[in-house]
């Protein structure tokens, strides 16, 4: 049986910024893969049923930052692919320096010691 | 922008429901069928890959629920969902539905119509031009004529020199116009035409009167000023109305000639449609003539009297102006015009000529005697009909509270298996919604059809719908209205329970559903009951009175007979009789319809008993002193042929009535009531002595009769009648300055018991006569007399209408409210009975539950009849607001149908076989 590892729920904002940065190095895909793409990526860290994974790309691909078409998966049959538009890149851009400027600023706060506020 | 794209690309895929659910179940499949492909590789069995491919996705209906929730318009789909549903369960049970939609339905029709015809007689505007502008003189109206230079509390009619006088001094006034306070009929006929003169009313009125209202003709060109002069060409206005229907819109009319009472006016144009005067009338004016043409078509002209005064006024303020400065400025001018007449005032009128005043009141609505009729009745019209609505909330709030406790157990299932609060009641205020559409649909075709049938009986003079002032279509606020108030019933009521439901411990529900914890529950339905009864008990009285006040105002002793009596109404005037014309002619009149077979005798008379006209006259005495100011010296009078007593059917209690023996060279003779001998002659022998119509001429008549008391004026129905005399037809006084009276109105016509008179022979026997002099109309006496309670009788039925209709209601919220304790008891009765209790017992047991509710809903109710019957009777006449026989008649009718109502579920109650009743817990 696989190890069980610790796992944490994830919020549904991040998740969807997963998709698009997965769509963005991976090219296009369908849901199947891109729920396992997170899941090696992340590690095995995170839980995360996969179907939640569907709304999530509803969600994205009404807001047009990705679009959806069918096409063939490997063993021939018939899948969804996702790929990530232009609006999409330029929302992942925004969205990715947001998250380092946030990361920045925490990690500043995080090895704080109490002589530095003195 | 983002979640605009959002909603626009919900909006679309909510068109598309079905494929986006299968495109989402093919996805699901094949990620499913992905993983389970890949857990077979790593070497799980194929069950076991499959499942542990299920479980690495997530619960699938979750899912699909999440994705729904993004995908369509959720909220409207909900909603569908939940309307369809409504549907549904609103078919299944027909007979709540029915009784609600029908409940409702009455309500809102029945409040709707009542409220209608208040606002279209009542509240409505003249339709002209800025009514609120619009001042009128006197603070109620009077008709008709008012003679001399004094006017009890105000200077209500203005002769015409007196309205000059003010039209030219009142600078605050930007127009004055005057027009007469009495309904007049001309003989009209085209110019050229071998037709018949037909009868239409019309009205003299200044020249200004137009221009005043802001009237613009619909065709040609209205009344102006210069039109207004004596000696200026003989002009006319025509109404739509008649134009329409009488000439088709023909546009030749305009600048036709037309002959009015026999001369020839010229038609200036045509009224706009709707335009109905200054007046809600009956029969509102086919004809506009100027004020000047008066003299001309009227054999006894008023124009030129000054001290006749029989004017209305009304004007339009100048901007800016005050209308209390107006008042003061016309109250002097008032002065200064009787200071201007003192010379002509007699004795009485210059000691009252300091308290004469006059009031300027508001004038939009119009001079409208009308509404003062009428308004009494429309105001209680309006109170019965708000109980009826509120009789009917009470009705549709038990009705819901009802469906509300079957529901408690579903809510409290669905509670229990998570579904939110507000999603739960979103169901029952559906339903409640649909069924106030639906009921307040209904009420719409109720509240047209119940104008239109409350307009024929009150209304019953009108010929139809077209000229007639007053619309039949409900008006649309008090519809809103309405039906708000019965949706915020339905909703309120529909909600209460739900909500209270999902306040519930959803086990503690689902546990005690049918039991115990219920009873607090039928509290409100107790108390609608309660209430209900107290309404109904408060309406079936006031029925009850109001019944017993017609009763007897239709049953009072006349002092005439109304069998075989036909009344048929004439106007010499239409064919332009001069007076020296008309004794011939009431003659020849007589001799024609004698001699119709079925006839037995004929008189003619200036109006006959209540036909709604009659003159009065001061009397003065001979032998006794002159009356005072603050005396009482009033006495109607009327005209009539020889032998018109017996006709009648009114009994001569001494000396003898008017006979042929009364000529124009005989004695001045009069007969005189019994009223009027009791007022003017107390305790004397009244034969033979005299009396007068004028100061100084106190030997006019000599009285030669008394007659039995006979009601001829249509008012005061609940006093005795008044003191009155009548005056030979043969003994016309030309030399009288009001020759009016001359002018009979009715030929009274003694038919022989089981003789059938038709009209048509009636009126053959007049054209005989005359061609061009037609009989308005023929009617029995009896009709004519019933006729002036039309309100009466309309008021009383719709009471008791809305009477039975609250006991009906009442009754099925009683029955309803005992049924459901009955069923709550069934455990309770099962056990009384296994321990011997006998049928009889049970029937009492549940009856007795039942009639406790009425008794309290009685106790709350006398006191409101009480008061019901005080606020009548100050309103209506003849009336004993404390009658007795009519208080426990409406209890006894409240009891009965009480008892029975609550009869049946006792009876079924009592039927219960203990052992079913046990086994049901």
């Amino acid at each position: 049986m696989n190890q069980i590892k610790e796992k944490r729920d994830v919020l549904q904002g991040t998740l969807a910024l997963m998709v698009l940065k997965t769509l963005d190095v991976l090219g296009p895909l369908h849901g199947y893969a891109i729920a396992r793409r997170i899941e090696q990526i992340s590690g095995d860290l995170l839980s995360v049923n996969q179907g939640t994974l569907y709304p999530v790309l509803l969600k994205l691909e009404q807001e047009g930052s990705i679009a959806a078409e069918w096409g063939a998966s490997e063993n021939n049959r018939k899948a969804r692919f996702y790929r990530l538009t232009r609006g999409g890149r330029k929302q992942l851009q925004a969205e990715s320096r947001g998250w380092e400027q946030t990361v920045a600023i925490m990690g500043r706060f995080f090895v704080l010691k109490a002589e530095d506020l003195k | 922008m983002r979640t605009l794209r959002r909603f626009f690309k919900r909006l679309r895929s909510w068109a598309r429901t079905q494929q986006d659910e299968d495109r989402l179940q093919a996805e699901i499949e094949e990620h499913l069928a992905m993983q389970t492909a890949e857990n077979l590789r790593a070497g799980l069995s194929p069950t076991e890959a499959r499942r542990q491919a299920m479980l690495k996705f997530g619960g699938v209906e979750a899912i699909k629920e999440e994705y729904r929730a993004q995908r369509g318009l959720p909220f409207l789909e909900s909603l569908a969902q939940d309307t369809r549903q409504a549907f549904r369960r609103l078919r299944k049970a027909p007979a709540f539905t029915i009784s609600t939609v029908l409940t409702l339905a009455l309500g809102i029709g029945a409040t709707t119509s009542i409220f209608t015809l208040v606002h279209a007689v009542l509240l409505k505007s003249l339709p002209v031009a800025n009514p609120d502008e619009l001042y009128r003189l006197g603070k109620e109206s009077r008709c008709c004529y008012q003679g001399g230079y004094s006017q009890e509390k105000e200077f209500s009619l203005v002769s015409y020199d007196l309205y000059k006088y003010l039209r030219d001094n009142t600078k605050g006034f930007a127009e004055l116009a005057a027009f007469p306070a009495s309904e007049q009929l001309f003989g009209v006929r085209r110019s050229g035409s071998s037709q018949a003169a037909q009868s239409y009313p019309g009205e003299f009125v200044s020249g200004n009167y137009f221009n005043m209202f802001g009237i613009q003709a619909y065709t040609g060109r209205t009344l102006t000023a210069e039109d207004d002069q004596p000696g200026a060409p003989l002009v006319a206005v025509m109404s739509y109305r008649l134009w329409q229907q009488q000439y088709g819109l023909d546009p030749s009319v305009v600048g036709g000639v037309f002959n009015l009472n026999d001369k020839p006016f010229t038609v200036l144009g045509i009224t706009p449609p709707g335009f109905f005067g200054d007046a809600l009338r009956d029969t509102p004016p086919d004809f506009f003539l100027p004020l000047n043409a008066e003299p001309f078509v009227q054999v006894d002209a008023d124009l030129n009297k000054y001290d006749t005064h029989w004017l209305d006024l009304i004007g339009r303020i100048r901007p800016g102006a005050k209308p209390a400065s107006i008042e003061a400025e016309m109250r002097v001018e008032l002065k200064q015009w009787l200071r201007s007449h003192w010379g002509e005032m007699s004795a009485n009128d210059r000691a009252k000529f300091p308290n004469q005043t006059l009031y300027l009141n508001p004038g939009g609505a119009g001079i409208s005697s009308m509404r003062e009729q009428y308004e009494h009745w429309l105001q209680i019209l309006m109170i019965v009909s708000g109980f009826a609505l509120l009789i009917v909330c009470a009705n549709v709030a038990n009705l819901m509270l009802v469906r509300g406790m079957e529901r408690r157990r579903q809510i409290s299932v669905s509670m229990a298996l998570g579904a939110p609060a507000s999603r739960v009641m979103r169901q029952p205020f559906t339903e409640s919604i649909l069924l106030s559409l639906f009921g307040g649909a209904a009420g719409l075709v109720i509240a047209f059809a119940g104008t239109r049938l409350i307009l024929h009986f009150a209304f019953p003079t009108f010929a139809g719908f077209a000229g007639v002032p007053i619309s039949a279509s409900p008006s649309m606020p008090v519809l809103l209205f309405a039906f708000v108030i019965s949706l915020l019933t339905g909703v309120a009521f529909g909600i209460a329970p739900a909500w209270m439901a999902t306040r519930v411990d959803p086990i503690e529900a689902l546990r005690g559903a049918s039991r115990s914890s219920d009873r607090t529950g039928s509290f409100p339905r107790k108390t609608l009951v309660v209430f209900q009864a107290a309404l109904s008990l408060v309406l079936l009285s006031a029925s009850g009175l109001l019944t017993v006040a017609l009763h007897n105002l239709e049953n009072q002793d006349f002092g005439f007979e109304q069998d075989h009596r036909i009344v048929a109404a004439v106007n010499p005037r239409l064919a332009g009789y001069r007076t020296d014309q008309l004794s011939l002619l009431y003659r020849r009149i007589h001799d024609s319809i004698a001699s119709v077979p079925g006839v037995s005798s004929v008189a003619l008379c200036l109006y006959s008993p209540l036909s709604g006209g009659g003159w009065g006259t001061g009397v003065f005495v001979d032998g006794q002193p002159p009356p005072g100011p603050a005396d009482d010296y009033f006495a109607a009078w009327d005209r009539v042929t020889a032998g018109y007593f017996e006709v009648i059917g009114n009994p001569i209690l001494r000396g003898r009535g008017i006979s042929e023996q009364d000529t124009a060279t005989s004695r001045n003779v009069a007969v005189i009531n019994e009223a009027f001998s009791r007022k003017f002659f107390k305790n004397e022998d009244p034969i033979g002595k005299h009396f007068g119509r004028e100061a100084g001429a106190s030997r006019q008549f000599e009285v030669v009769g008394v007659a039995k008391d006979a009601r001829y004026l249509p008012d005061n129905l609940d006093k005795p009648v008044g003191a009155f005399f009548f005056l030979p037809e043969a003994q016309a006084e030309y030399a009288r300055r009001n020759q009016g009276a001359l002018f009979f109105h009715d030929i009274v016509i003694f038919a022989q018991p089981g003789a059938s008179l038709s009209a048509a022979r009636l009126r053959e026997a007049m054209a005989s006569v005359d061609p061009n002099l037609p009989i308005i109309s023929t009617r029995n006496l009896r009709e004519q007399v019933a006729g002036q309670f039309n309100q009466q009788r309309l008021i009383a039925r719709l009471t008791s209408f809305f009477g039975v209709l609250s006991l009906v209601l009442a009754s099925i919220g009683l029955y309803g409210v005992t049924a459901y304790n009955a069923g709550l008891r069934v455990g309770e009765i099962g056990v009384r009975m296994a321990l011997g209790a006998d049928r009889g017992h049970i029937v009492t047991l549940v009856l007795r539950g039942a009639l406790m509710l009425i008794v309290l809903g009685l106790i709350i109710g006398f006191p409101l009849t009480f008061a019901a019957g005080k606020f009548l009777g100050s309103q209506l006449y003849g009336m004993n607001p404390y009658n007795p026989v009519v208080t426990v008649a409406a209890v006894l009718a409240l009891g009965l149908s009480a008892i029975l109502a609550s009869l049946i579920p006792a009876f079924r109650a009592s039927l219960i076989s203990p052992i079913d009743a046990l086994r049901a817990e």
